[in-house]
């Protein structure tokens, strides 16, 4: 196991690199820079700008100055954000995208098990027909119109939530549900199909046949074989969850890191770029070998050696 | 954490502190004004400090720590006398040390303020900005006294005591700025001499303001403001519609909306300082001939935006704007479709025959691609031009109106300080900002003269001629509209007034007597 987990960190390792050395290259021949604004700077003054902040090396340096940062942890200063590293940044606004994050996979999880479990028992009847059209309906409504229609309907209609921001309790409650509604829907077709499946197999009709419980044959037998789809999709899920979105913090005006995928790039904030690029690549490769880890437990059949 | 102290109910007590609450759209990117470069950030800045000047409601420059100032030299001097009862929030006096060292700081290259061009007509500012001179004491500024500030300027500046007015030019504190670095502008940290004092900073959440007891100009009416940052229209819309704000302008007011806000008590629109306007790339075929620039400019009628945009835009044929010096409603071009065609006709394309397929360029937006389609559709109807429209994404836009600009592009410019010398100076031969590449030598020789003339009247004179060469005679560009902030104040409040300039001044806003 210790031979395997190290082993996938270098790839991990070397993954990470790659991302970093991709986007850095990208970013820098995309056209416009950090400093280009409708009033054009003098040209002393741009050059003053690009001196601060190393810009007027040729790229190579740029970059190798970039790992060097990086190798002592540091993520360099935000163009945009004056006084603040994207360091900074990021220790701020990951928690908060992280919590909620966190809360929309739980509500995903806790919807889409019961609705997944009763599409695929009562298959093809009208609760299996009732659940599919609420996955759809979850699947196919984007984010920024659930997002609109909540707000409208529980905070301007019915007063209960406020309309927007991140603090209390309450506050959460409409971002998680519209962060955690497609995801929701998504899970709960998968384990619908990977259950109707199982429990089509052979084994599960010799465990019925021997007179087992019927929650024992779902529970036991039959769940257990269709968790695995489930987990390798959670790996990923949970990395671009806690990262934040950029759609559902932006309408409920929620200090996380989401809005930063897209800001750091129309401002060309190129330290931020880098900074939000490699935090989520690096959750992926962790959430991702902590699903393979999660493997070994659930499916025999798989080793980590 | 979110605080609740916020509403401040009609039949709240007195005693119940007053909190007001408004949006500043996103994150300040900086509140240390030498190098902030935004609206969002001057709007805290212009709450939290005072400097030399203000403006008034007719944007004259009026005293506020400098209580009176001589102009000498023939206008290469200015000699600022600073009040005495000025504090900076740590009951230090404001002393004329503090603007040499903020001036200074703002010229200093290793400081990389964007803003530093602002001060490149004092003596050798520019120079020491360049590194051509190492020693900031060169540099024209010096505090005579503990009072006394003098500046010296290479050359008469007439609109140099609107800069004053400016946040870049607010004092600092040597002390404070070198002590802390980059945390200066930390709610622990800063130290300021406004009206309000930073009370937290909860950076992508809210700004806490508390009112200073010890402000010179005696403590605001209002104890605190909140300042969200509440970047989606809608949302922050619906939050003043659930009386989580008490104020709103263009970053709360999705453009849908903005007909429907406009019937709610406390309503305003405030026509800004900042023009719209249309360039052509005068090097580039077809738009090398006058006759042609000229007439896409007379097929254009203005009078649409407001119907467009539902925003109470002010249609404009000349550059200058409305509310500053030497603005003149009757230069420009008027509608006049007829004299359009014959124009175009002259220029060999009657009817739009023949007339090559030309690129109107914007950056991707909803409000500029509504005034382009609309202006798309007054070429086709009235010159028989059909152009092709081709947006792109604002920074890609920028760099492409450096290197090859679209036939015609859209951009706007905003006042810094309110005189037209900022305007005018944009279409210069050598402006890094003129993107049509036209230049014309009069012109240039006019905004000159203009900028070095201490005689209004002889200033305005001077704008006309050039206003009429840039506006009727060579069109480089065809000025649109003036921009406007639709502002509305819930109606418990009075004394917030939007200045032209967009600023959030807070200092006069107070509770309406109960009675009215």
């Amino acid at each position: 196991m210790g031979r395997f987990i190290l082993r996938r960190l270098s790839h991990g390792l070397a993954v990470l690199l790659a991302v970093a050395t991709l986007t850095f290259v990208l970013m820098h021949i995309t056209p416009g820079g950090p400093f280009d604004r409708e009033q054009r700077l003098p040209p002393q003054v741009m050059a003053n700008l690009y001196a601060k902040y190393h810009l007027d090396q040729p790229l190579w340096k740029q970059y190798l100055l970039y790992l060097k940062g990086l190798m002592r942890g540091d993520l360099g200063p935000s163009y945009k954000y004056l006084h603040r590293t994207v360091t900074d940044i990021i220790a701020s606004t990951l928690p908060v995208s992280g919590l909620l994050g966190i809360l929309a996979l739980g509500f995903a999880i806790v919807v889409s098990l019961p609705m997944g479990l009763l599409a695929a028992y009562y298959h093809n009847s009208w609760a299996d027909r009732w659940c599919l059209f609420l996955a759809t309906l979850g699947i196919s409504l984007p984010n920024f119109i659930l997002g609109g229609m909540l707000i409208w309907f529980f905070s301007l209609q019915l007063g209960w939530f406020q309309a927007g921001r991140w603090g209390s309790p309450a506050s959460m409650v409409l971002p998680t549900i519209t962060l955690g509604a497609a995801p929701a829907a998504y899970l709960s077709y998968l384990l619908r199909s990977t259950l109707i499946e199982t429990l089509g197999e052979d084994y599960i009709r010799t465990a019925r046949a021997k007179g087992l419980k019927e929650t024992v044959v779902l529970f036991k037998h039959a769940m257990r074989n269709s968790i695995n789809p489930i987990l390798t999709v959670m790996g990923p899920l949970l990395a671009a969850l806690v990262t934040g979105s950029f759609v559902v913090e932006y309408i409920f005006a929620i200090p996380g890191m989401g809005r930063f995928f897209i800001t750091a790039v129309t401002d060309r904030d190129y330290p931020m770029i880098m900074g939000v690029t490699l935090v989520y690549s690096a959750l992926l490769v962790g959430a991702n070998l902590a699903v393979d880890m999660l493997y070994s437990v659930t499916d025999p059949r798989v080793k980590t050696q | 954490m979110l605080l609740t102290l916020g509403s401040c109910s009609p039949s709240s007590e007195q005693v119940q502190e007053t909190t007001f609450r408004v949006n500043l759209g996103t994150e300040p990117p900086s509140l240390d004004w030498s190098r902030a470069t935004d609206h969002v950030s001057f709007n805290v800045v212009v709450n939290l400090m005072v400097g030399l000047t203000e403006f008034d409601r007719d944007l004259k420059p009026t005293p506020m720590v400098a209580k009176f100032w001589e102009v000498l030299d023939g206008g290469k001097k200015l000699l600022f006398h600073l009040r005495d009862d000025v504090r900076w929030s740590d009951g230090k006096p404001v002393r004329a040390q503090d603007f040499v060292y903020s001036w200074q700081r703002l010229l200093n290259p290793e400081t990389a303020s964007e803003y530093a061009y602002i001060l490149f007509d004092i003596v050798n500012a520019e120079e020491y900005n360049q590194g051509k001179i190492k020693d900031p004491a060169l540099v024209g500024l010096r505090a005579v006294n503990d009072r006394t500030l003098e500046v010296r300027l290479k050359y008469p500046a007439p609109y140099f005591l609107a800069i004053t007015t400016f946040e870049v030019t607010f004092p600092q504190r040597q002390d404070m700025v070198e002590k802390f670095g980059e945390r200066w502008t930390e709610p622990a940290n800063i130290v300021t001499n406004g009206p309000f004092l930073l009370e937290s900073w909860k950076h992508e959440n809210e700004i806490q303001l508390r009112a200073n007891p010890d402000f010179y100009l005696g403590k605001p009416a209002i104890d605190r403001v909140q300042m969200v940052m509440v970047n989606e229209k809608t949302t922050a819309l619906a939050m003043y519609e659930r009386d989580q704000l008490d104020f709103i302008d263009n970053k709360s007011i999705p453009i849908f909306e903005k007909r429907r806000i406009a019937r709610r008590p406390g309503y305003r629109v405030v026509p800004q300082l900042r023009g719209y306007y249309y360039g052509f790339a005068t090097n580039r075929k077809p738009f090398d001939d006058v006759r042609v620039r000229k007439a896409f400019a007379l097929a254009i009628d203005e009078r649409v935006f407001p119907k467009v945009l539902h925003g109470g835009e002010q249609p404009i044929k000349s550059w200058i704007p409305p509310g500053m010096l030497a603005y003149n409603k009757e230069i420009g071009l008027s509608f006049n479709p007829s004299a359009a065609r014959r124009l175009l006709a002259e220029a060999g394309y009657p009817n739009g025959q023949g007339f090559p397929t030309v690129t109107l360029g914007y950056n991707t937006d909803e409000s500029h691609k509504m005034v382009a389609e609309a202006i798309q559709g007054m070429w086709k109807n009235n010159l028989g031009v059909l152009v092709r429209l081709d947006n792109q994404e604002w920074k890609v836009y920028l760099s492409r109106l450096l290197r090859d600009p679209p036939h015609v592009f859209r951009l706007g410019w905003g006042a810094d300080y309110p005189d037209p010398n900022n305007f005018m100076n944009l279409f210069t031969s050598n402006s890094g900002n003129n993107n049509t590449r036209w230049k014309s030598k009069r012109y240039d020789e006019l905004v000159e003269q203009a900028a070095r003339e201490l005689d209004p009247e002889k200033r305005i004179e001077l704008y006309d001629e050039a206003q009429r060469i840039l506006c009727e005679t060579d069109v480089p560009i065809v000025p649109l509209f003036v921009t406007t902030e639709a502002t509305v104040l819930n109606p418990r409040y009075t004394g917030l007034e939007l200045n032209s300039m967009a600023r959030l001044m807070l200092r006069h806003v107070r509770l309406k007597e109960p009675s009215t």
